[in-house]
């Protein structure tokens, strides 16, 4: 009898035993759902031949990249478990984690590394990214190396998960456009969750997927992204507990109203990578814009401290030059066009535009980008009052809709503009294309719409982009933004200023230089909400 | 005169109009600068020159001007109105989704000044100079004069930070959506304020209307006929002078409905209501022509429709006609 | 009276003869004076433009410029307050009257020449003429006006002129359909019978023998028109399509609109200057329509 009994503990033990050690134990606070409001319904879900907020926030949960990158732009392993810059500078290699499989169960290898590279080289917006890159070698399959016609430092930048997902190749690699690919609405990633659901307009859920290569992630079970055009019901919806989580908002007052929600928590960080500037912009090849004297001496007419302060009500931070703010690459060493009125009236007379009898010495025009009032339109028409004082007449601009103002602009048909432009992380990727000579372009928006040239200044960007050392490199920005802000094509005023809201009780919240353009498989629930 | 036929007349007539619309609005919007595909690099936070041409290919706009408007002719005919650049759904399914709130909206407005129109003109007209009847014709002036975006934003005021007892903005509760006769509860308490802010402006007029017309009403002939007769006093008003009485003011609600229109982009801004006219503010911002045809041609069809529905009702009710005049 | 009577219009010849002379103006006149609607809404219209016009001597800060902190409560630093961007409320009201007033104006005239004209045409003529200028005021009728106004200024820019162009051209039908109505009822007449067979022109017949007769409607059409002109202004600048360049009582109202829970004031003033203006508008419209159409004065 005894040994019957003896036996079936023993076997009771055991079934036990390997039950206990299959299931990982379960923290406190896996698990639940949080919703995200977004104002803005994604075209689709194939980050890799799409940019933008809209895309970027779903696209980083479904896809893995190379490398994901943390609070202070330091790239952290995600698919690539190590990854090595050769000497020369000339290749990448990459080495990828073995456990990773894509939501229908094939593994990721190095194929797909290499597909998905040269898919966003071909397709993506930004052909600046990965234009350095020739192509990808796999000598095994879980090794990828990118070989480079040229250093491009860059590249690591490149490979965060907005800007390079990895698609299946067995999916994407069937002849098909990739940018109206099926498959693009209906995803297959590696990322921490997958797309469950999609009500085209108004919701998308995104569930955890079971066998995602970090253990223990993604902490969440459910990611629900209800899209709520009208902003006030998505701060409504947010303070009253029916959403978690408020992106990118920018209305001072909104701002205002959140942080003193009891229930809210309001941060601004997570926009470091995109590195938005909001500033005003110069056609410097019209009279009397081309004269570098009468752009200095608007700089210092603009009271840039009144703008952040009064107008935006502190809630952003002072720009001073290309690069923005929170970039470890950013010179803060630079003239700063402090406001003085009585040296930008010095400037004027010096460029030959004394007062007139009645008080003024020339009359420009200014537009800006419609829609997006508090940053562009109240400060077009602040500066009309406060150039004024120093003798410039503005006439304000308005444009209806985008296109209009995105053909004037880019067609050189304005005297100076308001502009908000995203550094997108390395300056390689969005600060080159403002400055380039190369880059003006007729017809096409953002590009070097100021029709600025210093060969100079495409010296060092062309020398800093190849530049591997990370301290030559830094040197040399450092002297690009110097000769920039004195050459003053553009007066810098602010970072625009972009904060994220989420329920109290949130934790592990994603605060990287990406924000929510980033996984979120860190995220939990450590006070859930009362049911 | 047989009735189907003329229907059929005026929808023939109505639909050739439409199509003029349509061509008129293609060309006009088309003549704009700059085109959907900057705004799709706009979003993008800026495209390549090859980018941009790919997505003008894609949507067709590298045709010349001629061939994508009988495209866009041939789609319409098959009830396809094209796909919405900003909002990646069908333009159809978007003006499906959003139309029934300003029915919703311009309906009831209509109903509700008709009705109180009609009743403080009715009621003022029994004894014009009294102070009823003055105090009618002043708010009735007051209430055409005042800017509808004014009096909604008063009112968004009012309820909004002095006495918040109604709802200020959308449609229905988004934190605890509600079903059924709850949901119905639910937007018809989202509905008051901008349905009154709306109907104020027609409540003026009509009144006025409804008190010149009962007036001379009840000073006609067959009226003291009718009295004389010894007829109770609320049939002489309820059926003789009030059905004379409504006929212009039918008329008049009907040829109104443009305007009604109008109103209804200006109230749906203020108070976010998820309707038709805030579309047309999205799409113009954002150059959606498919969008922004769609919608112009449908407030055409919704004003047409509304003029031959005032045509009918006001054959049915106008006995003279229905004896048969022509 | 009996109903089927048409509304009753001054005889042909009785309020203006063939060889108009002062005296019916006059006439006219007096009869507005003794209309007490009228007459204040002729005092109140004289004071606002009078304010308009010369105020901005007497209050010469500009209405564009910064005065003070954002959203400053009327009180001693600003009577009547400052907007979102510190701009005086007063003196935005006081210049801003202008340009509201003006484009007012000038869209209703436009509005009454293009109406008048077609409908003058279409009336008088009959036959295919008419059938094409009706179809021409049709089309322009479905067409919602606000829609197509905002469609017309998007595309030909933001500026004041623009702006009264473009409510000129979508007002315009009701004014056609009036005075095609007037015109189809007059030509008829004898009077006008008479004029064709004594040998006049149809030039002189359009201008000098129907169309005064057919006036007193369009007049009164018109000094509506103003108010509707106005109230569709505020409209456009309301919904962001107005002149950013030169301050209005409905830029006023459009640029502060998200701001109405910050300053109550910001809008308020502005949008009672507009229902002032109308009021008074509408006023003087029923003092001239009393005056022109004696018979129907004690129905109001």
């Amino acid at each position: 009898m005894s040994s019957i009994v003896s036996k079936l503990a023993f076997a009771l033990t055991v079934t036990l035993a390997a039950a206990a050690l299959r299931a990982l134990p379960a923290r406190a606070g896996d698990g639940g759902t949080v919703v995200i409001a977004t104002t803005q319904a994604p075209r689709h879900f194939n980050g890799a031949v799409q940019s933008g907020l809209a895309t970027a926030l779903p696209s980083t949960q479904i896809f893995a990249s190379p490398l994901r990158y943390d609070d202070n732009w330091n790239p952290k392993p995600y698919l690539a478990e190590s990854w090595q810059t050769a000497p020369d500078g000339l290749s990448i290699t990459l080495k990828l984690v073995k456990n990773a499989v894509f939501h229908d169960g094939h593994p990721v290898t190095s194929e797909d590394v290499a597909f998905s590279i040269m898919a966003i080289k071909a397709n993506h917006p930004f052909q600046s990214m990965l234009a350095a890159v020739e192509k990808v070698d796999t000598p095994d399959p879980y090794t990828a190396v990118i070989r480079l016609s040229y250093p491009h430092p860059a590249l690591l930048l490149a490979m965060s998960p907005a800007l390079m997902p990895i698609l299946p190749k067995h999916i994407y690699g069937d002849g098909q456009d990739l940018k109206s690919h099926p498959a693009n609405l209906k995803p297959v990633g590696s990322g921490p969750f997958r797309l469950t659901d999609y009500k085209q307009g108004e919701y998308y859920t995104l569930e955890k997927f079971d066998r995602f290569f970090i253990p223990g992630r993604p902490r969440l079970d459910k990611i629900v992204v209800r899209i709520i055009s009208d902003p006030n019901a998505a701060l409504v919806s947010l303070e009253r507990g029916d959403v978690n989580v408020l992106p990118f908002v920018t209305g001072v007052r909104d701002i205002d109203r959140l942080e003193k929600t009891p229930n809210v928590y309001v941060t601004s960080k997570g926009f470091a990578g995109i590195g938005a500037l909001n500033w005003l912009a110069f056609n410097t090849r019209k009279k009397p814009l081309d004269d570098v004297r009468v752009r200095q001496a608007i700089g210092f007419a603009a009271n840039r401290d009144f703008i952040i302060n009064k107008l935006m009500g502190g809630k952003a931070t002072a720009a001073t030059g290309p690069i923005a703010p929170g970039s470890p690459l950013a010179e803060p060493d630079v003239e700063a066009y402090k406001f003085d009125l009585a040296r930008a009236e010095q400037l004027l007379d010096a460029a030959g535009y004394p007062k007139k009898p009645d008080g003024s010495r020339l009359s420009l025009t200014i537009d800006y980008i419609p829609g997006a009032d508090e940053q562009q339109r109240n400060i077009a028409e602040y500066l009309r009052s406060q150039l004024k004082r120093a003798g410039i007449n503005l006439e304000v601009r308005a444009a209806a809709d985008f296109p209009t103002w995105a053909q004037r602009i880019s067609t050189y048909d304005f005297d100076m503009t308001m502009d908000t432009v995203f550094n997108w992380g390395d300056p390689v990727i969005g600060v080159d294309r403002t400055y380039l000579s190369s880059n003006i372009r007729k017809g096409i928006i953002w590009s070097n719409t100021q029709q600025y040239s210093n060969p100079k200044v495409d010296e060092l960007l062309a020398a800093a982009a190849r530049e591997t050392s990370p301290e030559k490199r830094k040197a040399l920005y450092s002297e690009f933004q110097k000769i920039v802000v004195s050459d003053a094509p553009i007066f810098y005023i602010n970072a625009t200023p972009y904060y994220n809201a989420f329920s109290k009780g949130l934790s592990g919240l994603p605060t990287t230089i990406w924000g929510l353009m980033s996984p979120l498989d860190e995220l939990y629930w450590e006070t859930p909400p009362k049911t | 005169m047989n009735l189907v036929a003329h229907v059929i007349r005026q929808a023939a007539n109505a639909a050739g109009l439409l199509l003029a619309v349509l061509v008129l609005n293609f060309c006009l919007i088309h003549l704009t600068p700059g085109d959907p595909a900057q705004v799709m690099a706009g979003e993008m936070g800026g495209a390549s020159p090859e980018v941009m041409a790919a997505l003008r290919v894609k949507y067709g706009l590298d045709h010349s001007l001629a061939e994508q408007l009988l495209t866009y002719l041939s789609k319409v005919a098959t009830g396809d109105f094209g796909y919405s650049y900003y909002f990646n759904e069908p333009v159809v399914g978007l003006i499906a989704q959003r139309l029934p709130a300003t029915l919703y909206l311009v309906l009831s407005a209509l109903l509700l000044s008709v009705l109180i129109g009609t009743l403080l003109g009715v009621v003022s007209a029994r004894r014009p100079n009294g102070l009823f009847s003055q105090a009618v014709t002043v708010l009735s002036l007051a209430g055409y004069a005042a800017p509808i975006f004014w009096t909604g934003l008063m009112l968004l005021l009012l309820f909004g930070s002095v006495w918040p007892v109604l709802p200020v903005s959308g449609m229905a509760d988004v934190v605890t959506p509600k079903t059924g006769l709850a949901y119905a509860i639910d937007v018809a308490r989202h509905l008051v304020l901008p349905s009154s802010t709306l109907a104020l402006v027609f409540i003026a007029q009509y009144s006025r209307l409804a008190r010149v017309n009962m007036i001379d009403a009840l000073a006609a002939d067959y009226v003291r006929t009718a009295r004389a007769k010894g007829l109770p006093e609320y049939v002489v008003v309820g059926k003789h002078a009030l059905r004379n009485t409504l006929i212009p003011i039918v008329t008049v609600a009907g040829l109104q409905f443009g305007q009604l229109f109008a109103g209804a982009v200006l109230v749906e801004t203020i108070f976010s209501w998820p309707g038709m006219g805030r579309l047309v503010f999205e799409s113009i911002l954002r150059r959606d022509y498919p969008t922004l045809l769609a919608i112009l041609f449908f407030s055409a069809v919704l004003v047409m429709a509304a003029n031959i529905v005032t045509d009918l009702v006001y054959r049915l009710i106008d006995p003279r006609i229905r004896s048969g005049a022509p | 009276m009996s109903r089927t009577e048409k509304p009753a219009m001054p005889e042909p010849g009785s309020v203006l003869p063939a060889t108009p002379t002062a005296s019916p103006a006059m006439a006219a006149l007096r009869q507005f004076a003794r209309s007490p609607s009228g007459v204040i809404g002729a005092a109140v219209l004289l004071t606002l433009v009078a304010i308009t016009a010369f105020g901005p001597f007497f209050y010469p800060i500009d209405p564009l410029d910064i005065v003070g902190a954002p959203f400053t409560a009327p009180g001693a630093d600003a009577w009547l307050g400052t907007d979102y961007l510190g701009r005086d409320e007063l003196a935005g009201l006081i210049h801003g009257g202008r340009a509201t007033l003006t484009v007012g104006a000038v869209a209703a005239v436009i509005t009454i020449v293009i109406g008048v004209t077609i409908g003058a045409l279409g009336g008088f003529f009959g036959g295919a003429i008419a059938a094409l200028l009706g179809k021409i005021t049709e089309f322009f009728q479905i067409l919602p006006p606000l829609l197509f106004a905002m469609v017309l200024v998007t595309l030909f820019g933001q500026t004041l002129t623009t702006i009264t162009i473009a409510i000129g051209a979508v007002s315009w039908p009701t004014a056609a359909r009036l005075t095609r109505a007037e015109f189809l009822r007059l030509r008829g007449l004898d009077f006008v019978k008479a004029s064709r067979a004594a040998g006049a022109g149809n030039g002189h017949l359009i201008l000098r023998v129907v169309l005064p007769n057919a006036l007193p409607p369009v007049i009164v059409a018109a000094t509506l028109a103003i108010g509707v002109a106005i109230l569709f202004e505020g409209g456009l600048s309301f919904l962001g399509l107005g002149d950013p360049n030169t301050m209005s009582w409905g830029l006023m109202i459009g640029e502060n609109r998200n701001y109405v829970l910050d300053g109550w004031w910001t809008v308020t003033f502005p949008g009672a200057a507009i229902f002032v203006a109308v009021l008074a508008i509408s006023l003087i419209g029923d003092g001239i329509n009393d005056a022109l159409n004696p018979r129907l004065r004690r129905r109001s």
